[in-house]
């Protein structure tokens, strides 16, 4: 846990790369010396990266045909030209 | 916006279909993926992610060439992602246990139709892994860390998208993000 609620929104912001210089400067500063930050900070870090490791699925193959399959009908005079 | 994009919507809109097939095959897959993500179930992420495109073929007149399709598309998919899932209930897990038996869960009611290299195996059971610990957040910070953190969207759009206040955004990923290190810190 880290020490403090002000300092859970100070990682956040952090996280989200919303820091002016100063404001970095002054938490990594608090980061070194404080074991608890350091450690939510890191296990948001890990968090985020098992978060995108989730793969892209793709959309079944009939996909596309299946809906237009539902789309209204249309005049034939309305195809489209390339 | 992309100007092919931009020719094929011009085309849907004059009611041509066959450019709306074009249409979906540019979107299909990041439409499918953000819906399955939400939803955890392929049958039900096929079902919603072709309502989506239904809806916007129908309602093509609405959107505004001037602003970003994906929006418009993502927004009207994640809308009817949410319906779903407030319909969706009561709710019960793959884990739960099926009424009245031993050891029987809903995963082992899945049967696959041929065995899987064991590294496949390790690497599917990795993304089930984390689809569950996706779906254990709440919807509402669900949808914001997977156009975040899935679709690597900026928090402006993902506010456009979920029609929601850029400081709403940042308060429901800092919340989903919590939930998610909690779970997922002693791995």
């Amino acid at each position: 846990m880290a020490c403090s609620k002000e300092n859970i929104v100070l990682i956040h912001k952090y996280l989200d790369n919303e820091m002016t210089l100063l404001e970095i400067k002054q938490f990594q500063q608090h980061i070194n010396k404080c074991s608890d930050c350091e450690k939510h900070l890191q296990e948001l870090r890990k968090t985020e990266a098992i978060t995108q490791s989730a793969s892209h699925v793709k959309a079944p193959s009939n996909f596309t045909e299946n809906v237009m399959g539902k789309l209204p009908k249309q005049p034939a005079s309305q195809k489209w030209k390339h | 916006m992309d100007i092919v994009v931009k020719k094929i919507i011009l085309e849907v809109k004059k009611g041509n279909q066959e450019a709306f097939s074009e249409l979906m095959d540019i979107y299909k897959d990041k439409v499918y993926h953000i819906v399955y993500r939400m939803l955890g179930n392929v049958h039900e992420a096929q079902d919603v992610s072709q309502e989506a495109f239904l809806r916007a073929f129908m309602n093509i007149d609405s959107y505004d060439t001037n602003r970003k399709f994906s929006t418009w598309l993502f927004r009207i998919a994640t809308n009817l992602a949410i319906d779903r899932l407030r319909k969706k209930k009561p709710n019960f897990h793959l884990e739960d246990q099926v009424a009245g038996t031993e050891d029987l869960t809903y995963y082992s009611q899945f049967s696959s139709d041929e065995e899987l290299p064991e590294d496949q195996v390790v690497q599917w059971e990795m993304q089930e892994w984390v689809q569950e610990e996706i779906m254990q957040l709440p919807p509402k910070y669900r949808s914001a860390i997977i156009l975040k953190y899935l679709e690597d969207l900026s928090l402006k759009e993902i506010g456009e998208i979920l029609n929601l206040p850029v400081a709403t955004v940042k308060t429901r990923i800092h919340r989903g993000r919590e939930a998610l290190r909690k779970r997922l810190r002693h791995s």
